[in-house]
């Protein structure tokens, strides 16, 4: 089975794939990072005391949660131009990627949040913490810790939403797979290879994610 | 776990692989016995194959595959792709045959099988109406950015042309090109001439500009497997008779050679 699968073009295609792995990567952690920084400040505000705040945060997270990235992406692509907001390739891929999955972020902080015992806040509260600090100090250290592996779900999601962003003209993973399946019309050695280096990236996030989760509950033991 | 993983990814392979050897010889009379013609095409292809405004499936590519399936006496299937996805198709013995605007390059000529072409068309170079590129000489200057379809002769005849151009590669069809130069994202596009027209037909009046030359002289032709011999023929002998009896040309004449259908669809 495996004669009919052409290793020497794979390897001969090896460098593009490399390139766009990398594209791949940082585009992802890009995105990521932006992502959690999103969904923090969302989670916030939908559970802050302002009933203005959580309005505009709960409009944010339902509009994004109920459309489909692909259109969002068109959208900023193809539209924001038209209203006179031209942007490079890779920014509006950014910026797509960061504020879908913020909104995705928003509601997985949110349910470890409210996971917490009340008791707790109540407890911060008589002993004189304002919002910021009973967030900072009491709230996000735990609620983030038992959150780790449902982000790390959205985180994977992310990584292969990323894929998408092929279809605005960025070199990434699966452009790699398209360009030798239109070069070379091998589809079966273009797209397993492309599959192979998201599994890579799988594994990769999957070993932080034990690392650091094994790190938070070594930290809450002592 | 892991190892759970690989034995899937294997098993699927194993499938793939199988259900590729079952496409044996004698696709005409595979055809005749199914009663129905499978054929790869596009959605986005103005004006030889689209969806008209209507929601109706139509354009040159499309009337002459109703015409084939006529002569043979069977159904038409209509199987839809993106430009790239259009030989994938026909090699996966999803499709028995792809028609749509296609050179008959001698890259795609090692995976699949051309009839003999039925018209001519070239690439051409095209701008937003106030750009300030004039000429196709303005483009050749290093860092002009151009939008190109995935895999499409637009794509080789800008590389060649174009050497020191910034290439932008889409998917999908020919439209989203014109909205790429429209909005912007790249200072000119390379397409098929004959596409390019039919295409800006459908966007506000003056909204691209084409220049004047064409960047090949290339030959249409639809395209089957290496392992249909039996179609190939057929499909040079309808092809031989309706260039002989004027269907063809009656065909061209109303969607590639003027903008005619433009008032039906």
């Amino acid at each position: 089975m495996l004669e009919a699968f052409n290793f020497r073009v794979i390897l001969e295609y090896m460098p593009l794939y490399m390139q766009c792995f990398l594209a791949t990567l940082w585009l992802s952690a890009l995105s990521l990072v932006g992502a959690i920084v999103v969904g923090i400040i969302a989670c916030s505000m939908r559970l802050s005391q302002s009933r203005v705040l959580s309005r505009i945060a709960g409009i944010y997270i339902e509009s994004i949660r109920s459309t489909p990235l692909l259109v969002q992406l068109y959208f900023f692509y193809f539209g924001l131009p038209s209203m006179g907001i031209m942007l490079p390739e890779w920014v509006t891929g950014v910026f797509a990627l960061t504020l879908n999955s913020g909104a995705y972020y928003a509601e997985i902080i949110r349910a470890g949040i409210q996971a917490i015992a009340y008791g707790q806040i109540e407890a911060g509260i008589a002993s004189g913490l304002n919002y910021f600090q009973r967030m900072r100090y009491i709230i996000l250290p735990q609620a983030l810790g038992m959150t780790i592996r449902p982000m790390l779900g959205q985180a994977i999601v992310l990584v292969k939403d990323s894929s998408l962003l092929s279809l605005i003209s960025i070199m990434e993973l699966t452009r790699a797979g398209q360009l030798l399946t239109s070069d070379r019309f091998m589809p079966a050695e273009g797209f397993l290879t492309t599959a192979a280096f998201y599994l890579l990236i799988y594994y990769l996030l999957k070993t932080f994610s034990s690392w650091s989760e094994k790190r938070l509950i070594f930290r809450e033991a002592q | 776990m892991k190892k759970a993983a690989g034995l899937s990814v294997i098993a699927s392979m194993v499938c793939l692989f199988v259900l590729s050897g079952f496409v044996s010889a004698g696709t005409l009379e595979e055809i005749a016995k199914r009663g129905e013609l499978r054929v790869a095409c596009q959605t986005q292809g103005a004006p030889f194959s689209f969806v008209d405004k209507n929601g109706e499936r139509t354009g040159s590519s499309i009337e002459l595959v109703n015409l084939i399936a006529e002569e043979m006496g069977v159904k038409v299937k209509f199987l839809n792709y993106d430009w790239d996805g259009l030989i994938p198709a026909l090699l996966s013995g999803k499709a028995d045959m792809l028609a749509a605007d296609m050179t008959p390059t001698l890259k795609r000529a090692m995976k699949i099988s051309f009839v003999d072409p039925y018209m001519y068309t070239g690439s051409v170079v095209f701008v937003k109406q106030d750009s300030p590129l004039k000429s196709i000489e303005d483009v050749k200057k290093t860092g002009t950015k151009l939008a190109v379809l995935l895999g499409s002769t637009g794509e080789n005849d800008a590389k060649k042309a174009f050497p020191d151009a910034e290439l932008k590669t889409y998917k999908g069809g020919g439209p989203i090109l014109l909205n790429a130069v429209i909005a912007g994202h790249t200072d000119a596009g390379v397409n098929d001439g004959s596409a390019v027209r039919g295409q800006s037909a459908s966007f506000p009046p003056n909204s691209i500009r084409v220049l004047d030359g064409q960047l090949s002289n290339s030959p249409l032709s639809f395209a089957v497997r290496y392992d249909s011999p039996d179609l190939r023929e057929w499909l040079n002998l309808f092809f031989l008779h309706i260039k002989l009896d004027g269907r063809l040309e009656n065909n061209l004449n109303y969607w590639v050679n003027s903008l005619d259908w433009k008032k039906d669809h």
